[in-house]
């Protein structure tokens, strides 16, 4: 089969974010301190390779750039300062804009402006239609909770779950599209379904754990992450699922302290990051493309928002807890409609899958017996 | 004639020492000068829009300026010939090549002068002659020192031969076998360092140091420290009887600390002076001054140690110096990642050199360390021991501290041909040992070198694209982890003996010889050399010149030649009697006159 270059592509990944590839001189130091580049998988010179040569079918193909989780020690060794690190954090969101069918990801990861106006486009209309829908329906901004509500949680709880069902047709859309590029198109791969149950244990896994993450030698940035995570897990676990009871007048303790643990894990860990994102105190934070920011604040909004509801309504002053009420979702509504299937944040599904298929893939490159070289047989006419 | 003066630079920093707005305000106001534009750093210029700029300004030469503006020669030639004028007419003022960053804006402006006016830098800024005397005075005799002492000594010059060692001979006499060729570095060196010790030209001065340097080109006054070496050279017969009777003992700098040498000592069989020495560091009589031991003199059957012996400042009166100070290795503690001083069984090149030198301490056996217990202080340690074992497999690491942006940027150059050269000495000496090259890029630029390396893969060593990251120790045994790139797989090999190829760095002291002779130094710390193509054995200094691996890495045929080269450019003045004027005291305005002047005619 024919391969494709494309020359232009590690101009197209500067958008991104890989702005020293051309530095690399392929002494591969990088794949040898890299806990991770373990046979098949190598990186992160190979993608560099990829790169540099333009190979853009190969790189839409690969698995690699989910399996590195960027602590940075490849760029710290580099001898040319090419930044291998940032190089696999471009291709995420390459991959991440190559994935989505609508193209809205490529646009984000191309403007950052495109993203923020879209954000806050978003937070907007989120704001008018929730005010709307209160007024219309004769809610009383002075009342918190009851019937009188200005924001009744069991009419936000079926916000919730429709926007639930939108997002998750979105990102299995574009997951799928992500099992075709990476395993599905490829006709050297035997995987049977058998094979994809047997290696299924590895979705959950990885997604709780995040044990991959811990063989990175730098054991913070693994920790910093699990937290985050788990927090957001437990948040989303009880505005899914408790919503009324988180928003009820009294305090029931075996719900609220899930909450609070959560709300703590948020704020601590965002903050920490933002610092160091500011700071670049770490590898991992020492670039920051605009998408990360928005993510970022998006992340702190929410959460800081969040417990400060609750805090006004346990004060007593229900017309303040309404308004940040509107402004907490305000910054949900573009948060998760935006962030989830189109940006940073889809990567809580790609990255587990990534594993998941490297795994399959593994197993299942099927051997192409070498073929015999043919010689090329010239026909020539017999003259005379 | 309308100019117009590009500025580009090549790097971020820019041209050290050289302030762009001074040279680009200077240039401005040179007389047929229309424009003068700074580009920035590295620009990407588009030849149709730099037509347009020349129409416009009507302009017929162009001089572009900067640290390297041979790289945006192409784009103005040929804009220069899409609007119609002289492609010819494109002059490049390089800073680099006449000078480099450590002669200032001054002589940056003089470049750009010279290139405004059309007449060539070298010819402008020719220094006059001067009156010189006949003795020469070189610095260092390794093996650039004791060729060009040998080539001007022939000649029936005069010829002071500095060394800082108790010995001449530099590296070259520590090394086992030359590159590509695999003859035998002594059998090359010791005829030449015995000539050397016998030419009644040649004034030896060994354990010695160049403690100050003044007067002028032609005209040096040289004040040397001889260092007590407290055994008389000429009466010593070297029968060995102080070293057997000495109680102490230090690391042997002639076998890189891989061995021990008493306090007295000769730093080996063959060295010239073929006299012993006396180590007052590491001395029992001078560190309990004078109360204990002083059994060497005691029995020495001559006489000739002489324990109250004090340093000595001789002078001499020279017209030329020879800069042949040679290089230092790379400190290879600072990599930490290949254990160099943690792990026993890694060396770095000039260990294994010893090692592998059949006058080294293991006679010549490649073999591991072996743990033993000190009797006195009750401690395990790694003893080097000529009966250990022999290693199953050896790792040679290229690039150690070279082509590094966190080491050194440069290219060391002759660590893929001496790293070829070590594999096949394993081979040839342990047949069933394995054996690893890793490498980025294989550098076999010389005569017969490209073979070389083939005949190295040919031998059976495994020559792996890919300088390896780490050595661990997992179990006691040793493991190299690295990326075999052309294999495209990731490899663990266990290794029982790991070698680092350090790259070269500039000498220690060659910072003071520097500011001694005022002579400049390149970013890097090597030597500046006057013109990097035309002039490479003279500097900026007249009357002082650079040979050998303290101008840039080199290796041996490299070094020889251009040690040559430099007795040529010495004899020429002394045969004359006069030598050329330091070039860095011509003012700007003398270049700049010149310059007119040669442009008029």
């Amino acid at each position: 089969m024919a391969i494709r270059v494309n020359p232009k592509l590690i101009d197209e990944l500067e958008v991104y974010g890989a702005e020293d590839v051309q530095n690399c001189y392929h002494c591969g130091n990088c794949s040898a301190v890299c806990p991770f580049s373990e046979n098949p998988y190598i990186f992160p010179r190979r993608p560099m390779r990829n790169l540099q040569m333009g190979l853009e079918d190969k790189l839409k193909g690969s698995l690699e750039p989910w399996l590195c989780y960027y602590c940075g020690e490849c760029s710290e060794e580099c001898p040319r300062g090419a930044e291998p690190g940032e190089t696999m954090m471009s291709l995420r969101r390459w991959l991440t804009a190559k994935y989505d069918f609508s193209g809205i990801s490529r646009l984000f990861y191309r403007s950052g402006k495109i993203e923020l106006l879209a954000v806050i486009g978003a937070a907007l209309l989120t704001a008018l239609g929730f005010v709307l829908w209160a007024v219309l329906r004769g809610g009383s901004i002075y009342s918190y909770d009851g019937p009188n509500a200005f924001l009744p949680a069991e009419s936000i709880h079926i916000f919730d779950w429709v926007l639930a069902g939108v997002l998750l047709v979105l990102l299995l859309t574009n997951c799928t599209r992500m099992w075709w590029f990476t395993m599905g198109r490829d006709k050297t791969l035997n995987a049977s379904v058998g094979l994809y149950l047997k290696k299924l244990y590895a979705l959950p896994l990885h997604f709780i754990t995040q044990k991959r993450y811990a063989k990175c030698e730098k054991k913070r940035p693994w920790a910093v992450h699990l937290v985050l995570m788990l927090s957001y897990l437990i948040m989303l676990v009880l505005i899914m699922f408790f919503l009324a009871g988180m928003s009820a007048s009294t305090i029931d303790w075996r719900l609220h302290v899930f909450g609070y643990i959560a709300t703590v894990g948020l704020l601590g860990t965002t903050i920490f990051a933002l610092r160091g994102r500011i700071k670049k105190s770490e590898p991992l934070y020492a670039h920051s493309h605009e998408t990360d920011w928005i993510f970022l604040i998006l992340l702190i909004v929410v959460a800081f928002t969040g417990i400060l509801q609750h805090i006004l309504h346990r004060a007593g002053l229900d017309a303040a807890a309404n308004l940040v009420y509107i402004i907490h979702l305000m910054g949900v509504v573009p948060m998760l409609a935006l962030e989830v299937p189109f940006s940073k944040w889809s990567h809580l599904a790609y990255r587990p899958l990534g594993m998941y298929f490297s795994l399959v893939r593994a197993d299942a490159v099927r051997r192409v017996p070498e073929e015999a070289a043919q010689p090329v047989i010239v026909t020539q006419r017999v003259v005379g | 004639m309308r100019t117009g003066v590009f500025i580009v630079q090549g790097w971020e920093a820019g041209p050290e020492g050289i302030n762009l707005h001074s040279v680009e305000s200077y240039a401005a106001n040179l007389p047929s000068v229309e424009t003068v534009r700074n580009l920035g750093v590295r620009p990407k210029l588009d030849p149709d829009t730099l037509s347009d700029e020349i129409k416009k300004g009507a302009l017929d030469r162009i001089v572009i300026a900067g640290d390297s503006p041979g790289f945006f020669k192409p784009v103005f030639t040929k804009a220069m010939a899409l609007a119609g004028g002289d492609p010819d007419e494109v002059r490049l003022a390089s800073f680099r090549q006449h000078g480099g960053s450590g002669m200032g804006t001054p002589r940056a402006e003089s470049v750009v002068a010279c290139a405004v006016l059309g007449v060539p830098f070298p010819l402008a800024a020719r220094p006059g002659t001067t009156a010189t005397r006949p003795g020469t005075l070189i610095i260092g005799a390794g093996v650039a020192g004791i060729q060009a002492a040998l080539e001007i000594a022939d000649a029936g010059k005069q010829v002071y031969l500095v060394e800082r060692q108790a010995t001449i001979g530099g590296h070259m006499a520590m090394f086992d076998k030359t590159f590509p060729t695999l003859d035998c570095a002594a059998c090359i060196l010791t005829p030449k360092m015995v000539a050397v010790g016998q030419h009644e030209m040649i004034e030896l001065m060994t354990y010695c140091e160049v403690e100050d340097i003044s007067g002028s080109p032609g005209n040096y006054k040289v004040r040397v420290r001889k260092k007590a070496r407290h055994v008389d050279i000429e009466s010593c017969v070297a029968c060995n009887a102080c070293t057997e009777s000495c109680p102490r003992k230090a690391p042997s700098e002639f076998d890189n600390g891989i061995a021990l040498r008493k306090s007295i000592f000769i730093p080996f069989p063959q060295a010239v002076p073929n006299a012993y020495v006396l180590d007052e560091a590491s001395c029992l009589y001078f560190e309990t001054n004078g109360e204990k031991c002083g059994v060497c003199a005691k029995k020495c059957p001559k006489q000739c140690v002489d324990l109250a012996q004090k340093d000595e400042i001789v002078e001499r009166e020279v017209g030329n110096i020879i800069m042949a100070i040679g290089y230092d290795v790379y400190d290879a503690t600072k990599i930490e990642r290949y254990g160099y001083g943690v792990l026993p069984n890694v060396l770095t090149a000039l260990e294994f050199e010893r090692m592998t030198n059949a006058s080294g301490p293991t006679g010549g056996k490649i073999v591991t360390k072996t743990r033993r217990q000190n009797k006195r202080t009750k401690e395990d340690e790694w003893v080097l021991d000529p009966d250990g074992p022999p290693p199953k497999s050896v790792a040679i690491i290229h690039c150690v501290g070279s082509r590094d942006a966190q080491h050194n940027a440069y290219c060391s150059r002759v660590c893929c041909m001496y790293s070829l050269k070590f594999a096949h000495l394993v081979k040839e000496k342990l047949p069933d040992a394995t054996c690893y090259e890793f490498y980025i890029d294989m550098r076999a630029f010389g005569k017969g070198y490209e073979e070389f390396a083939e005949r190295i893969v040919a031998e059976g060593t495994f020559v792996v694209r890919g300088r390896t990251a780490r050595i661990t120790q997992v179990d006691g045994q040793m493991v190299i982890k690295g990326e075999d790139i052309v294999s495209d797989r990731m490899i663990d090999s266990p290794v029982d003996m790991a070698i680092l190829a350090v790259g070269l760095v500039p000498a220690k002291g060659s910072e003071r010889i520097a500011q001694m002779l005022g002579v400049g130094r390149d970013a890097d710390g090597w030597f500046s050399e006057l013109d990097y193509n035309s002039d490479p054995t003279d500097t900026e200094r007249g009357g002082v010149f650079v040979a050998g691996a303290c101008q840039a890495p080199k290796d041996i045929p490299d070094t020889v030649a251009q040690a040559s080269a430099v007795a040529a450019g010495v004899l020429k003045s002394v045969n004359t009697g006069r030598g050329l004027d330091s070039r860095a005291e011509l003012s700007l305005s003398d270049i700049e006159a010149r310059a007119r002047s040669l442009a008029r005619t």
